[in-house]
């Protein structure tokens, strides 16, 4: 693995190490994750190549194993030999291929460490085939295995074992968002304005990235002079508020079903109406679309990005926005998850329009944007750091072309990556979230009263 | 009955076979079960489809930055349907048989678009380490197959070796890269379907 470094890595040994009954768990989750459409898929790929460019990887790196193609053909060669019809006797005529130790090395190198699960090649396929979602399979079987890259694993593990995923306990976030109130009470200038934690009744139970608390308070004063603005009644959970899900990233559908299913929960014990996930573009991909598999259930309840709860207001004029106080050029990163995949396309596009006075969209944009690098585990996964910061430097050259000074992005994980490109290739931006933004420029009913 | 007429008898029972061939693969797909999507639509997944079968066909990368190439699939795909109509139809006891000039020009399109494919399948070093056996040996037996497809078009005497040619492509269809046929268009029915009720597809945003 490229940016392996030298030191003694215990994850490697275990690579080295893989017995028969790793292997079978490998094929056994595999197994499990099969249905019709990933066996089409495994018929449909005719090695056409016609994805490569899609990839941020390959058109900033260009080698083989960043071809889409061949990141999903290393998971349709196991497929096909183990099982599809003929594959064992067709073999390599067909690409099938037995799993051994040599085929999850290529898996880990390419399945964890070349891709950021943005689904930018699925959506440009000449078939469709869901490609990301394939190698999402078989992270998953790996992870069958314990082979999940121990830094992301461990992402995954402080989640499920301490309720969020930077390992927050329970009075610092309560302290944190006490903090946030008398912030909330100095920018409105109202006394009575509140952040109301495990509020029963309350209409909307609101999420966040653990990262805000942590190192962006300002983005949860955003979001409650937004919900303040707004007179909405909505709440925080004292135990349950983390929107991320590194299960997604991981491929371990049992942890990112315990991860999604604590906010169903959450939901249901405080009788909230609707789910509200902040600004997090893998988080609102889980618990939006992918928890109702993982838990096996239909929801019932709304689940809503806070970016479409936010247009609501502004559509139903429930807070005014004056663009006149975010002066400076803008333009908008659109995070994989929440866009391309996740189908919340405009409502960001809305908000910015109403709230800053120069919005330069990049070029692409929309479902069809680059990635930042930063999704599919790649912040957590320090060893493909290098790479990570590398494949960013097609998003870099796009926010560079807009001569925009902030770029704004509706997800936490990418605002990190962002930041790291501006340092990497100096581009000198500010980097804020599209709540922030929306915040700055409410008008507020009474100011410093 | 004529050699030429157990030769189309062959052809029709190869045609046959490989039918049964891709609706066995097709049902072994489906026994692995389908996929039910529990989460509550966001878009439609029927425009999704339409999408994915309409405007979604050119709407992608893989056509934009690579015109000549796409370009050249559809000419090659669209001469295969024609050389299979004008196969079946040949063999078929419904006379007239096809206008032998009917389908000249695209069959000879196909017949030089696919080599032109080949090349570049052997020319590309990354697609040709993408690439398996079968992916050039499926493209040169159809090339072939086109081919003569072609030749017959012009000189009649060569349909034996069409359907002699044909016979084995039937048979080889179910069995390498060219099942794509069937599952190409399952695979796009999945995509439309899939991120249509996500609202992720052009046109497919709920109106809500
Ligand atoms: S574009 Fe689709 S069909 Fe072509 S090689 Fe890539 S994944 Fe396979
Ligand atoms: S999902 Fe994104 S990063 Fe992964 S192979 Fe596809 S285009 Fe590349």
């Amino acid at each position: 693995m490229a940016d392996a470094t030298a030191r003694h890595d215990p994850y490697q040994d275990k690579l080295d190490s893989l017995t028969d009954a790793d292997l079978a768990a490998i094929l056994a989750e595999l197994r499990r994750r099969l249905k019709a459409p990933e066996i089409a898929a495994a018929h449909t790929c005719i090695r056409c190549g016609l994805c490569a460019d899609a990839c941020h990887y390959y058109l900033t790196n260009g080698e083989l194993e960043d071809v889409p193609a061949h990141k999903l053909n290393l998971v349709l060669g196991v497929i096909k030999h183990h099982f599809l019809p003929g594959g064992r006797r067709a073999g390599g005529w067909v690409g099938a291929r037995k799993l051994d130790k040599a085929v999850v090395r290529e898996w880990v190198d390419a399945l964890f460490g070349r891709c950021s699960g943005c689904g930018r090649c699925t959506v440009n396929c000449t078939s469709g085939i869901n490609i990301h979602g394939l190698i999402r399979a078989a992270r998953g079987a790996l992870a069958a295995a314990g082979l999940v890259p121990p830094e992301l694993q461990s992402t995954v593990m402080t989640a499920v074992e301490q309720g969020n995923n930077m390992g927050i306990p329970r009075d610092e976030w309560l302290e944190t968002v006490d903090w946030i109130q008398d912030e909330l009470r100095a920018e409105t200038g109202d006394p009575g304005a509140r952040i109301p934690v495990d509020e029963k009744g309350a209409r909307l139970l609101y999420t966040v990235n653990p990262r805000e608390p942590k190192f962006f308070p300002l983005s949860l004063l955003a979001a409650a002079k937004l919900f303040h603005a707004a007179g909405e009644s909505w709440t925080f959970s004292s135990d349950r508020y983390d929107v991320t899900n590194y299960g997604l990233y991981s491929g371990d559908d049992s942890c990112a079903g315990l991860l999604s299913g604590r906010l169903v929960q959450a939901r249901e014990d405080l009788g909230a109406e609707v789910l509200v996930l902040g600004e997090c573009g893998h988080g609102f991909a889980s618990t939006r679309w992918e928890a109702p598999q993982w838990l096996n259930r239909r929801f019932g309840f709304p689940v809503k990005s806070v970016l479409e709860v936010a247009a609501e207001y502004v559509r139903q004029g429930r807070v005014r926005l004056d663009p006149s106080k975010n002066k400076k050029p803008l333009t908008l990163h659109d995070p994989c998850n929440l866009v391309r995949l996740g189908g919340v396309v405009e409502e960001q596009r809305y908000l910015l329009e109403n709230a800053v006075e120069d919005f330069r969209e990049m070029t692409p944009n929309r479902r069809n944007n680059y990635c930042c690098g930063g999704g599919g585990g790649q912040l957590a996964m320090t060893r493909f750091a290098k790479r990570r910061l590398a494949a960013g430097r097609l998003k870099a050259e796009q926010i560079r072309a807009t001569g925009a000074m902030v770029v704004v992005a509706p997800c936490h994980n990418c605002i990190d990556q962002l930041t790291e490109l501006g340092k990497e290739y100096g581009l000198g931006t500010e980097v804020k979230t599209v709540i922030e933004i929306v915040a700055d420029a409410l008008v507020l009913p009474r100011k410093n009263a | 009955m004529t050699a030429l007429g157990t030769l189309r008898v062959l052809t029709l029972a190869a045609a046959g076979a490989c039918l049964a061939g891709l609706a066995w693969l097709t049902a072994r797909a489906f026994a692995f079960g389908r996929r039910v999507y529990l989460s509550e639509p966001r878009g439609r997944a029927g425009r999704g489809l339409l999408y994915a079968f309409g405007k979604g066909m050119a709407d992608k990368e893989s056509v934009s930055r690579h015109l000549p190439t796409m370009l050249g699939g559809v000419v090659y795909h669209t001469a295969i349907f024609a050389a299979l109509l004008d196969v079946v139809w040949t063999a078929l006891p419904v006379r007239p048989g096809p206008p032998p000039g009917v389908f000249r020009p695209v069959l000879l399109a196909g017949a030089v678009v696919g080599p032109a494919l080949l090349a570049k399948r052997a020319a590309k070093p990354h697609l040709r380490r993408l690439s398996c056996p079968d992916d050039f040996f499926a493209n040169l037996f159809v090339d072939v197959f086109l081919a003569l497809a072609f030749l017959r078009t012009v000189i009649p005497s060569l349909e034996t070796a069409l359907l002699a040619v044909s016979i084995l492509l039937f048979f080889y269809i179910p069995l390498g890269k060219i099942r794509h046929c069937v599952f190409f268009f399952f695979t796009r029915v999945v995509f439309g379907l899939h991120f249509g009720r996500r609202g992720a597809l052009p046109g497919s945003e709920s109106r809500a």
